[in-house]
């Protein structure tokens, strides 16, 4: 989070993290399409010559203004890639809320507890736990056949508190509550941390 | 120099809160540090890669997705840094390019600075008042202002999640 007093601006870095091909891009791509155009960046992708991420997907939107400060919201996703470690850990760097984007596809249940675990570790890295940070869980591709429910995949990821959404990004379905779920909570916990820090 | 009677900075888990007073005193800095290389384009955004500043030949640059690489590209040297055994305090990355020569400088934990100079200034002239400038901009942003101002949203929690979620549904197109 940085806040300039002089400009009145918030800024917000949130983060969408998950396995590999689990719809982390497909969701930023959906919010770059459908949010107006003035009120958004040019997505940035660094991806390899494969169109998998290398780095991260960019895109930051504003909001008009609210009660006189403007907000910012940066976001951005990771490789999704075991190989990507250290990238990912990179982009958590000042990271204010996380959406986990799971892959409900039955066969991908592992993926998702592992990337889960490596978000952890990740966070661990910046002395934070997940319950020191606001996360999401969105449970995509819930139009495949057999779809994890997303009580299965809590159940999965030994986490029942979460918030939690739906989605099929491909359609964008989802993919608008999911983004106005973590703006909502890391706007709730940033206002919690001024007043406790005051 | 660190006055000990100074109130003590509000910590925020991550970021950073930039007062009027540190506002003026970083484009000060960058505007001395422009004149000093001189430099074409001066860009200072925090390690996450939000804008702070930008002054000088901008020209078709787009700011918002410069500040997300520069943070990206500093935040991999850095680590690179560290896997190799490397890293010091106020990293720098130099790219020589055909008609400008670009420095990427951490400026602090919270600060990166990018720089872009003409050929023809000198390497080394440019290093040394890059890495001044680093130094000072960490040194504002790490000291508080004596007067610290209220802070807050200025809203309970309520009405914010309300006004954020009007906001947002504002731009969204169904």
């Amino acid at each position: 989070m940085h806040i300039n007093w002089q400009l009145r601006e918030l800024n917000l870095k949130i983060v969408y993290y998950g396995p590999a091909l689990s719809g982390k891009t497909t969701n930023i791509e959906q919010i770059h399409a459908r949010i107006d155009p003035a009120h958004r960046s040019e997505l940035v992708s660094l991806k390899t010559h494969e169109d998998r991420t290398l780095f991260f997907d960019f895109m930051q939107i504003e909001l008009g203004r609210i009660n006189s400060l403007v907000p910012k919201i940066h976001l951005y996703t990771v490789p999704g890639q075991s190989y990507y470690e250290a990238s990912r850990k990179l982009v958590l760097r000042g990271a204010d809320g996380i959406v986990f984007v799971a892959d409900s596809s039955p066969e991908r249940a592992n993926a998702n507890l592992v990337s889960w675990q490596d978000m952890e570790t990740q966070l661990e890295s910046y002395d934070l736990s997940i319950n020191q940070i606001p996360i999401v869980l969105q449970c995509n591709k819930q139009d495949i056949l057999g779809a994890l429910t997303p009580a299965a995949i809590k159940y999965l990821l030994h986490n029942y508190s979460i918030p939690t959404s739906t989605a099929v990004a491909a359609h964008g379905e989802g993919v608008f509550d999911t983004l106005k779920m973590i703006t909502l909570n890391v706007i709730s916990s940033i206002q919690k941390q001024m007043v406790t820090a005051q | 120099m660190t006055n000990p009677n100074m109130k003590k900075p509000i910590d925020f888990p991550s970021g950073v809160t930039l007062f009027p007073s540190q506002d003026q005193a970083i484009d000060r800095i960058l505007n001395e540090l422009k004149q000093k290389c001189p430099a074409q384009f001066v860009l200072l955004a925090e390690v996450s890669g939000q804008i702070i500043s930008a002054l000088g030949e901008r020209g078709e640059i787009n700011l918002v997705a410069l500040g997300s690489l520069v943070a990206g590209d500093l935040a991999a040297s850095q680590e690179i840094a560290r896997l190799t055994d490397q890293y010091q305090n106020y990293q720098l990355i130099l790219r020589e390019g055909p008609k400008t020569n670009t420095f990427i400088s951490e400026a602090g934990p919270h600060l990166v600075l990018f720089v872009r100079v003409d050929r023809e200034t000198p390497l080394g002239w440019a290093r040394l008042i890059i890495r001044e400038a680093s130094r000072q901009l960490s040194e504002v942003v790490l000291t508080p202002p004596e007067e610290v101002a209220k802070l807050d949203l200025g809203l309970d929690d309520e009405k914010l999640s309300a006004m954020f979620s009007e906001g947002l549904d504002g731009i969204w197109k169904r």
